[in-house]
């Protein structure tokens, strides 16, 4: 608008002069716009009429005037804008004024606004309010309504807002809920009261089992006077249900055994019983989950009841677990009860009714190797001494009978030999645990033995086992091994004193024989595990013991040892710690006054521990001899297959090692006294006794040397005797053992020594006076004083390996016939 | 025979055991070869005759090949159980000697024991059997049976049947003589089963016993340390030999063995520790060998002397008693060597033990017979 306002002008200044003044006046009465407009206007004409003068003629004398109407143009130009300008500052200040109470009205009209919406809010909050109890579980309304007494419905409840009904509701709610609470608290005094009475019934019940504990002992020596037993068999028959399998046959046959034929024998079960129980527990939740619950639950009752005997019994159980605990890794582990058996002597002697207590056996079961084994309780002997040791043939005990648990135990380990249980084949057979052998039956030779694996067979087993009386073979076997050992041990003892020992038969031709060689020596050399090893402190022990007793007999012949022997006998009672010294001490005693007593007995310390046993003997036949007898034994048991001409001489010497086991061997010296000139004559015999005595009779093995005076003793074979001591060794080692009546098996080493004494004085007799001159007896009769004619040579030889021949007279051995 | 307590029988163990031990202590007291039909191999049989009383053959080649099908490689040292072939029970007491009368198809097997008895069987039938492979023979038949006469005692007693220690024979003259416990020589004749001869003269009973195909004598070696040739037509005793005594010698040992080398005019006989060389033609002693141990058992090798005796060591010696060899043997003592005609020797004696030895003096095998 200033543009075009300006322009006017500008074009109003250029061409002022043409505006006419007369115009201009007009326009002062006129509004401004008017008058600018008309201003304009004439100043557009003046123009116009100045550009048609100035082409027409530039000097125009109108020019001048209408360059003056011009000018009053443009006066009226500015007088207008003038007014203009004003009239807008007029309306500018107008419009201030009126603007202020526009804004004031403006703002009211915000605070309401905000007012208006800030209520709209809080309405809408009020709306959305809820209840802290949304749901309270109210009756309803129709129940109410037939419910609810009046005080709660009020008059006319049908006129009612919803929400003062609801209320109603709600202290009818309320004031049922009230009841309730009132109701309950009488309910929990009763209860109170019950409980009471109930915790003093179960006082007195559970005090009743302690009565009724009182009562059974009381009555247990009504028991023991009428010989029930009831009580000691009720725990055992409970014992006996968490035994595992193959124990629960061993106890069962035993049991029945015992009641059908008055075996006598003894079964206990010692173990503790809370611990078969966890045992039975985890194998019965292994095998099948939960099922067992209710089994344990009844198990738990008993454990109550058998609480203070196993209290009792405390003592010794658990001072064999701690000390298994230890000892035992893993694939060791028995189970917690073990079976005690006492095998009584089956002879009553009139004396004492009560038969003697042989043995006592434990049986125990591995259950990781599935095997039982078996212990002498309380033997003080090692466990190679063991008296179980090859009850059956090819039975010590260290090898594991079947191949699953060997195959447990790792490639070719053996039982772990310290245990003092061992898995012997016998018990396994007891515990119904059949195996296969190690080769096929056909192949050993066996004669249709059936064997069954597996537990699941067991039950078709039993039959079988009850058919082969095994439970009565092994007790047979067991005492009569114990007696033997009983019996052995009693011989040993009267042998180690050095005395003859006793002979109760007197039907056999040694039994009456004077003895004109005495006992040297007796002593335990080795026995088959430490063979070749250095001598255990034991034997050492044992033979300074021997020593001690050597000196002491000798004391008797020779009053000049007397210092000598309490020297020695001081030793002795030194304690085991240095047996050594004594050893030395004893030598250096030998070897100094060994000149001097040649004559007599020399003591045999120096030579057996110096030297390994082997080497005694000829060492490289000895070792030589020794594969002839396992080549034997295993020839002997492959006897029976005759099928081919081929011989089965597959000689694996392990095959028979288990003859050799634990066998002991001792050294016996027999010693005739003989001139000076002439010597003693020892016969050296080595006794090996097998684990199998009697059954397999020890075995003797005779040296003999001759000690000249002057000269030590030596061992020198006298060629001439060389026939004569193996026909010696032929005789007690085989032949007098098939003459022995059967009631003296046990005494079969006395017999043997006996016999042996007896063939040495009879060999030396003939020794030392040799042919007697004439052996052909002519006869006559005197009452005839006629020759009778004939007559027969007396012999004492015969045969191409000149064998002599002893009559046996009256008791009494001669040599010769007819004599 | 496994047992255990599933089959139990305790004395039929104990008995098992004594059997087993049985076999230790028994004595092999002579082992000889078979002659065979053709020379070549060697002879496979051995015939051996045991203190059990029993006579048995025992096939070389089939101990050998069992053996070998066990362990691949043959070890000298191990000792085999064999089963005989042929099993007899020819004698109620040991049996001392067996010997072949004849090699041709008609041959015998002669024992001779403890009984007093001889017997003989026709080695035809035996080894029929043994290819038969029936091995028990007792019920072959012998065909021939002697028995030693008994002496009169005073009041009508009679001497016990004495034992037959030796045997020799006489296959074209048809007679056995044997070496018996009475002192005296027999002369049986094979046909009439009767006693052509008694030879007398001994003061102890007999040893052992030759016979001199070539002068027709026959040698006897006796327990009262005396040999003795006697001429066999008249009976007569044409020489005593006795050892020429020695000053530290005591007293006579028993002649125990005695044997003739095959020119028949060399005599070796063991005496206790020697063992005495004799020329039959000087008739004169040769030599004197003092061998470590009483002599048990002599034979000639061409040459060479072949001694056992009661230590486990086989003695090879020259004429002079230079002693050649001496092998290790099994059994510790032996009471009989006997050659094959190819040089293999055996070697039994206690334990039960028969040692074969071959010709280079390598142990073949050795075995311990075992019965059925």
């Amino acid at each position: 608008m200033d543009a075009k306002m300006e322009d006017p002008v500008a074009e109003v200044s250029t061409s002022e002069y043409t505006v006419a003044p007369s115009m201009a006046a007009k326009m002062v009465e006129k509004s401004p716009y008017a008058m600018l407009k008309e201003s304009k206007l004439s100043v557009e004409e003046i123009v116009a009429k100045m550009l048609s003068l100035k082409k027409d003629d530039n000097s125009n004398p109108k020019l001048r005037e209408l360059v003056t109407q011009m000018l009053l143009h443009f006066v009226n130009l500015r007088q207008a804008n003038r007014k203009i300008l004003i009239e807008e500052d007029r309306v500018k200040a107008e419009t201030e004024l009126a603007k202020a109470p526009v804004d004031s009205t403006t703002l009211q009209l915000h605070n309401l606004m905000y007012e208006k919406s800030h209520y709209l809010k809080a309405i809408k909050a009020c709306k959305d309010f809820k209840s802290k109890y949304p749901d309270i579980q109210l009756v309803t309304e129709a129940e109410f309504l037939s419910q609810a007494p009046n005080e709660f419905k009020g008059t006319s409840i049908s006129n009612e807002t919803a929400h003062n009904v609801m209320l109603k509701r709600l202290n009818y709610e309320l004031y049922q809920r009230k009841e309730l609470c009132k109701f309950r608290e009488k309910l929990e005094l009763k209860k109170k009261s019950l409980l009471e009475t109930i915790a003093i019934r179960k006082k007195f019940l559970s005090s009743l089992p302690s009565h009724l504990k009182a009562l059974k002992k009381a009555s247990l020596p009504a028991q023991n006077q009428f010989g029930i037993l009831h009580t000691k068999k009720q725990k055992q028959l409970h014992a006996a249900e968490l035994l595992p399998p193959a124990l629960y046959i061993i106890y069962s046959q035993f049991m029945a055994q015992k009641e059908a034929f008055g075996e006598n024998i003894e079964l206990e079960i010692i173990g503790s019983l809370k611990d078969a129980q966890t045992f039975v527990r985890r194998q019965a939740s292994k095998d099948n989950g939960i099922s067992s619950l209710q089994e344990s639950s009844r198990v738990d009752d008993d454990v109550v009841d058998e609480e203070d005997d196993s209290q009792r019994r405390r003592k010794r159980p658990k001072k064999v677990a701690g000390k298994e605990n230890v000892e035992t890794s893993g694939i060791y582990l028995a189970h917690p009860l073990r079976i005690i058996l006492n095998v009584h002597d089956d002879e009553v002697s009139e004396s004492d009714p009560k038969p003697a207590k042989l043995v006592t056996l434990k049986f125990e079961y591995l259950f990781k190797l599935n095997v039982v084994c078996v212990g002498v309780e309380g033997s003080d002997q090692g466990p190679d001494n063991s008296i179980l040791c090859n009850l059956f043939p090819d039975d010590k005990g260290l090898e594991l009978p079947q191949q699953s648990a060997k195959l447990l135990l790792g490639d070719g380990a053996e039982f772990d030999e310290s245990r003092t249980t061992r898995p012997y084949k016998w018990a396994q057979h007891l515990a119904g645990i059949d195996f296969l052998p190690e080769v096929s039956p056909s192949l050993s030779n066996n004669e249709a033995t059936k064997f069954e694996t597996g537990k699941d067979t067991i039950m078709s087993g039993l039959s079988l086992y009850r058919q082969q009386n095994r439970v009565q073979t092994v007790v047979q076997r067991v005492r009569s091994r114990k007696k033997a050992q009983l019996a052995l041990a009693e011989q040993l003892d009267s042998l180690t004193n050095l005395t003859w020992p006793s002979l109760t038969c007197q039907s056999v031709p040694w039994a009456s024989h004077e003895h004109l060689c005495f006992l040297h020596k007796w002593l335990l050399v080795g026995s088959s595990h430490n063979l070749g090893l250095s001598l255990p402190s034991v034997d050492l022990e044992q033979q300074c013991h021997d020593s001690l007793d050597d000196d002491v007999a000798g004391r008797a012949g020779t009053s000049k040892e007397e210092v000598e022997v309490g020297i020695v006998k001081e030793d002795g009672e030194l304690p085991s710690l240095i047996p050594e010294a004594v050893v030395t001490d004893d030598k250096s005693n030998n070897h100094a006054s060994g000149a001097k007593h040649s004559a007599k007995r020399m003591t045999p310390i120096p030579k057996s521990i110096g030297l390994p046993i082997k080497t005694v003997r000829n060492p490289s036949f000895g070792r030589y001899e020794e594969d002839i007898d396992l080549m034997l034994d295993s020839e002997s048991e492959l006897d029976d297959s005759t099928k081919f001409e081929m011989e089965n001489e597959c000689v694996n010497p392990e095959d028979n090692s288990w003859v050799d086991y634990g066998v002991k061997e001792y050294d016996l010296v027999m010693t005739r006294r003989r001139d000076v000139q002439e010597g003693n004559v020892d016969l050296e015999a080595k006794v090996r006794i097998s684990m199998e005595y009697p059954t397999r009779p020890p075995l003797f093995k005779l040296s003999l040397c001759s000690q000249s005076p002057g000269v030590k003793s030596s061992s020198i074979e006298h060629p001439v005797w060389y026939n004569e001591l193996r026909a010696m060794e032929a005789e007690v080692n085989l032949h007098i053992i098939k003459m022995l009546p059967p009631d003296q098996e046990n005494y079969i080493l006395s017999h043997q020594v006996h016999c042996l004494a007896m063939f040495f004085d009879f060999y030396l007799h003939e020794a030392s006076q040799p042919s007697l001159g004439s052996k052909c007896n002519s006869v006559i009769d005197i009452g005839l004083c006629n020759p009778v004619s004939g007559g027969l040579n007396a012999r004492s030889f015969r045969g191409r390996d000149r064998r002599k021949m002893l009559s046996w007279k009256d008791m009494e051995c001669t040599s010769g016939y007819p004599f | 025979m496994v047992m255990d307590v599933t089959n139990w029988d305790e004395d039929e163990y104990r008995n098992t055991i004594l059997h087993e031990r049985g076999f230790q202590y028994r004595t092999i007291f002579r082992a000889i070869f078979a002659p065979s039909s053709n020379p070549n191999p060697s002879s496979d049989i051995v015939v051996s005759a045991s203190s059990d009383g029993s006579v048995a053959t025992y096939s070389l080649s089939t101990i050998l090949s069992s053996q070998e099908i066990r362990n691949g490689i043959s070890s000298a040292k191990q000792v085999l159980a064999a089963q005989p072939n042929c099993f007899l029970q020819a004698h109620e007491g040991p049996a001392y000697d067996v010997k072949f009368y004849g090699d041709d198809a008609d041959a015998l097997l002669l024992s001779c024991g403890d009984d007093g008895r001889i017997r003989g069987w026709k080695w035809k039938e035996l080894e029929d059997f043994m290819t038969n492979r029936q091995k028990q023979g007792s019920h072959v038949k012998p065909t021939i049976d002697l028995i030693n006469p008994q002496h009169r005692g005073p009041w009508y007693a009679m001497s016990p049947i004495s034992e037959n220690n030796a045997m020799a024979v006489d296959h074209q003259g048809g007679s056995i003589f044997a070496a018996a416990g009475d002192s005296c020589a027999y002369n049986w004749d094979v046909e009439t089963s009767k006693i052509k001869m008694v030879f007398k003269g001994h003061s102890d009973y007999l040893h052992c016993i030759v016979f001199c195909k070539g002068i027709n004598q026959i040698i006897t070696g006796s327990e009262d340390g005396t040999a003795r040739i006697w001429d066999c037509r008249s009976g007569k005793c044409t020489q005593v030999i006795s050892p020429k005594r020695d000053e530290n010698l005591k007293e006579l040992s028993s002649v125990s063995c005695i044997a003739l080398d095959a020119s028949e005019s060399w005599l070796a006989y063991g005496s206790g520790q020697n063992l005495f060389v004799w020329n039959l033609l000087a008739s004169d002693q040769i030599s004197r060998i003092c061998i470590p141990t009483t002599c048990q058992d002599v034979v000639f090798d061409d040459n060479n002397i072949l001694a056992v005796g009661a230590s486990p060591m086989l003695s090879r010696m020259d004429m002079d008693g230079k002693i050649l060899s001496q092998i290790r043997c099994a059994p510790e003592s032996a009471f009989s060597v006997s050659l094959d005609q190819s040089g293999v020797i055996a070697v039994a004696g206690y334990g039960g033990l028969i040692d074969v030895i071959s010709q280079f003096g390598s142990h073949l095998c050795t075995f311990q017979p075992t019965s059925l």
